[in-house]
């Protein structure tokens, strides 16, 4: 097997072991049987480390952060030894017109051959002024970088799909990658953050097969996101069986029931999280106690909020700015104006008739 | 006057109804549970599977539900005169100067009901509206009951957005229904109590009696 000499190949600190096993949790995520590891080891170690551009626009940096603060670094040292990681703000030396110089270098050198990823929303509104660097904004710079790549990676909700910026009333006009760029292949990662198993499995994929993963129709890769967390839930038995968390801190919440009733949106989220879980200590919100808010689905601040209810509130529009009113209550106060109105008329019919007398015995009797 | 008794609803339309009726009061009942399980127990080992047979239920009567549903549609277009579509709504001259003397005599501006013995043009748009939301519902229902369906995926982001947003949508629409049945109920009483067609017995019987000499339309 090729693999035995890999080791040279990647970081020294990355011992063997961890390295095979951080390939085997990418397999295991992507659903790929063991016999394939050494092929997914084997594209990791080649030395031909595919260059990536990291480019961050509207963002936290979180997705950064949760990628490399792994409690063991197996994940976040894999990524960045099976990449050639050419421009990333947050940990390249470079600053500056020098680190501008070789994103600009390594694009001209790598042109079509390069992953481009994105982090973080990119705003459109009044020509996009709201995030520039370098003086350039964040939409001329996707513009200029993303069709000279061979594919991009929006990684978290935010690059998927504008996320927190995009939530209403979206300021600064802020999009997704697939809003922006049409010509390229682009594969979402969202989350926030997403898990680092889900970016790493990607990228292995790619590497690997030479070609992205399947993904579904909001162009996220079908092995992480081709499941509902509320179908893959440990908490799940609970839900079934009608045992449910009334308030946080109640007894059935020590007994760890199931949050729906707390508002958790487990049931309408596409993840893995129950199944890939996060920080290498085996958590997950729902597994903590808290409901899922569904943070991989387009437009979730918006959609589930609030968090701790069922349903989203619904806008009645009127009034200039609309009032919030939750679905149960819009649905019993239309449902009491139409009592009301059956009652009205039903009034009217019975008025007239004591003033006018049955209008339609009087016609039968003709 | 003299009445005399014509058949208006066939079978199929009255099993139609029937099934709408009882799906729908299935239906909400056991969506309201869903939405918010009322019952609780701390009870563990037992296995009465409440919320699961809530769904259970659910599903069953959604798919009665839609079995109804393919049925008006077969009505709408190849069922007897009364049941078809263009009988009923406002897109002949017949019809337009139905809904405009509908109109008058439910807000009781005009005593003279203009006999119908299918719909009414008023209760034809509402009953298209229904038609309508009733696809919408099932449509939703289908989109949350296959969520890994790449088929019900492409139509549903379409159609309702996210499955939050669709189940938001579907839980509006239950609604939609409860309005009109409060409504229906009523307006159907109050034509039967009204008008001497026996509106209400016409759905268990399929006939209804109009003056002896009924407008040639």
């Amino acid at each position: 097997m090729s693999t035995q000499d890999t080791g040279k190949a990647i970081d020294a600190q990355l011992s063997r072991r961890r390295f095979i096993k951080g390939c085997s949790m990418a397999a295991a995520a992507l659903g790929l049987s063991e016999t394939m590891v050494p092929k997914l080891v084997e594209a990791a170690a080649s030395p031909q480390r595919p260059p990536v551009i990291w480019l961050h626009f509207q963002e936290c940096t979180g997705c950064t952060e949760s990628l490399l603060r792994a409690s063991h670094p197996d994940i976040g040292r894999l990524i960045l030894d099976i990449i050639s990681l050419d421009y990333h703000e947050t940990i390249m030396a470079a600053a500056g017109h020098q680190a501008e110089e070789a994103m600009q270098a390594s694009i001209e050198k790598n042109k079509g051959k390069f992953i481009c990823v994105v982090e973080g929303a990119i705003p459109t509104k009044d020509g996009g002024i709201y995030c520039q660097i370098g003086g350039r904004t964040a939409m001329d710079i996707l513009a200029d970088v993303g069709p000279k790549a061979a594919a991009i990676i929006a990684i978290g909700t935010c690059a998927s799909y504008g996320g927190i910026q995009a939530a209403r009333p979206n300021p600064t006009g802020a999009v997704g990658v697939r809003d922006l760029i049409k010509d390229t292949p682009i594969i979402n990662i969202p989350g926030c953050p997403p898990n680092p198993v889900c970016f790493l499995g990607t990228v292995l994929h790619y590497l690997t097969f030479k070609r992205l993963p399947r993904t579904d129709q909001l162009g996220r890769p079908l092995f992480a996101y081709g499941r509902k967390n509320h179908d893959q839930c440990e908490r799940r038995p609970h839900f079934d069986e009608g045992r449910f968390v009334e308030q946080f801190g109640d007894e059935a919440h020590k007994q760890g029931y199931c949050l729906y009733k707390v508002g958790c949106k487990g049931p309408q989220t596409y993840a893995n999280c129950p199944v890939a879980r996060f920080n290498d200590v085996g958590v997950w919100p729902v597994g903590v106690g808290h409901g899922c808010i569904g943070c991989t689905e387009p437009d979730f601040w918006d959609t589930m909020t609030p968090f701790y209810e069922r349903l989203p509130g619904v806008t009645i529009p009127g009034g200039g700015q609309g009032i919030v009113t939750g679905a149960d209550s819009i649905g019993k106060k239309i449902l009491g104006v139409t009592a009301a109105a059956v009652g009205i008329h039903a009034a009217v019919g019975i008025g007239k008739k004591v003033i006018k007398g049955n209008t339609s015995e009087r016609a039968e009797d003709k | 006057m003299q009445y005399t008794r014509h058949p208006a609803w066939s079978v199929l339309l009255r099993l139609f109804h029937w099934c709408f009726v009882l799906s729908i009061v299935v239906l909400v009942t056991t969506g309201f549970y869903i939405h918010f399980p009322w019952t609780n127990t701390m009870i563990e080992g037992s296995s009465s599977f409440p919320v699961a047979t809530m769904r259970y239920i659910h599903f069953i009567a959604a798919f009665v539900f839609t079995g109804a549903l393919l049925a008006r549609l077969y009505l709408l277009l190849f069922g007897n005169r009364q049941e078809r579509f263009w009988d009923f709504l406002p897109i002949t001259g017949r019809n337009i100067k139905n809904l405009g003397s509908s109109v008058k005599y439910y807000l009781y501006l005009d005593d003279n009901e203009d006999h119908r013995l299918g719909h009414n043009a008023l209760a034809g748009i509402a009953y298209f509206v229904t038609f309508i939301v009733a696809c919408l519902q099932i449509l939703s229902g289908f989109y949350m009951l296959y969520p890994e369906s790449v088929g019900w995926q492409t139509w549903g982001l379409k159609l309702f957005g996210t499955q939050q947003q669709g189940r938001l949508l579907h839980y509006l629409f239950m609604w939609y229904f409860i309005l009109f049945a409060a409504t229906h109920v009523y307006i159907v009483v109050w034509n039967d109590i009204r008008s001497k067609e026996g509106l209400i017995s016409s759905i268990f019987n399929g006939t209804k009696f109009l003056p002896e000499k009924p407008e040639q339309n």
